[in-house]
């Protein structure tokens, strides 16, 4: 019964990191690409790494760069301001 | 109790769903508003969220992920045309090494308008139009600011905005731009001059401010 146990444990320590790896991995493939767009932004790129959160990871990342005026300007087209 | 099962499974599924489109929905918003700050077209960043509809759309979506993180932003384009001197050469103008002004070191969203005055002229602009020409000639359009001296050329120079920045770009006019003092030929191209105090079109000199 123990040694039942114990595979079952070691069964799902095996399943746990199989997933907590391909998370970072899948992570790893948002993050580089979003660390440069923060960038770019004028944000910290240290922000891309939201994405480690798991399911709302990239909302964060998203709402900051949607919701927040960017430091090193925005390309809005429509008139900021009357004349 | 298959028949308590199924519903419960069903109400699991149907509040999965609930929450995936809520999720959509917010990720489309947000994507519409990161790609406008950009430059870009917000539908665009949009439509690259709802290709995650799709089995295969998400593969699609990542991969426009990483095109739009390395790709040239329209937003881009004053502040790479401030660093690049060769941006625009002049016809008849020597290369010569460009006196480059700093760029600011950051640039905080800012909604007020220009103003360029002096020598009893008074010009007022904002980023609406994405440049402006600033000529001797009266009589211009809407993107034109007129300078009514002989020593400003027809045209003479050209502002550019772009977000709450502006550059200046002489046009080759013989009575000369000066940025501060410096002289700004055709080869230099388009300068950003947001926070430079003063611009000289021929004789002509025009205090900047903000409105």
């Amino acid at each position: 019964m123990i040694t039942v146990i114990g595979w079952l444990l070691g069964l799902g320590m095996f399943a746990l990191m199989a997933i907590l790896v391909v998370h970072v991995l899948f992570a790893l493939l948002l993050i580089v690409p979003s660390w440069r767009i923060f960038e770019r932004a004028g944000f910290s790129g240290l922000l891309a790494l939201f994405h480690l959160v798991p399911v709302v990871g990239p909302f964060i990342v998203m709402a900051v760069l949607a919701f927040s005026d960017w430091p090193k300007g925005e390309g809005r087209s429509k008139p900021a301001h009357p004349a | 109790m298959m028949g308590f099962d199924l519903a419960a499974l069903l109400g699991l599924f149907g509040l999965t769903s609930a929450f995936a489109l809520v999720g959509l929905v917010l990720a489309g918003w947000m994507c519409w508003r990161i790609a406008e700050k950009a430059g870009l077209p917000g539908w665009a960043g949009a439509a690259a969220i709802l290709l995650t509809v799709t089995g295969i759309g998400s593969l699609i979506s990542l991969i426009l992920l990483w095109v739009f993180a390395f790709m040239r932003w329209p937003r881009d384009g004053l502040a790479l045309a401030g660093a690049s001197p060769a941006a625009a050469p002049g016809p008849g103008m020597a290369p010569a090494a460009p006196a480059a002004l700093p760029l600011p070191p950051r640039v905080l969203a800012d909604r007020r308008g220009w103003m360029l005055s002096g020598s009893g002229v008074a010009l007022a602009f904002d980023d609406s139009r994405p440049s402006y020409t600033l000529t001797g000639a009266a009589g211009g359009g809407p993107d034109e600011l007129v300078v009514a001296e002989p020593s400003v050329g027809r045209p003479h120079a050209r502002l550019l905005t772009a977000s709450g920045r502006i550059g200046l770009q002489d046009l080759g006019s013989p009575g000369g731009t000066y940025i501060d003092g410096a002289r700004l030929l055709p080869a230099h191209g388009p300068r950003d001059i947001t926070a430079v105090r003063t611009v000289k079109l021929g004789n002509v000199e025009l205090a900047l401010s903000r409105t």
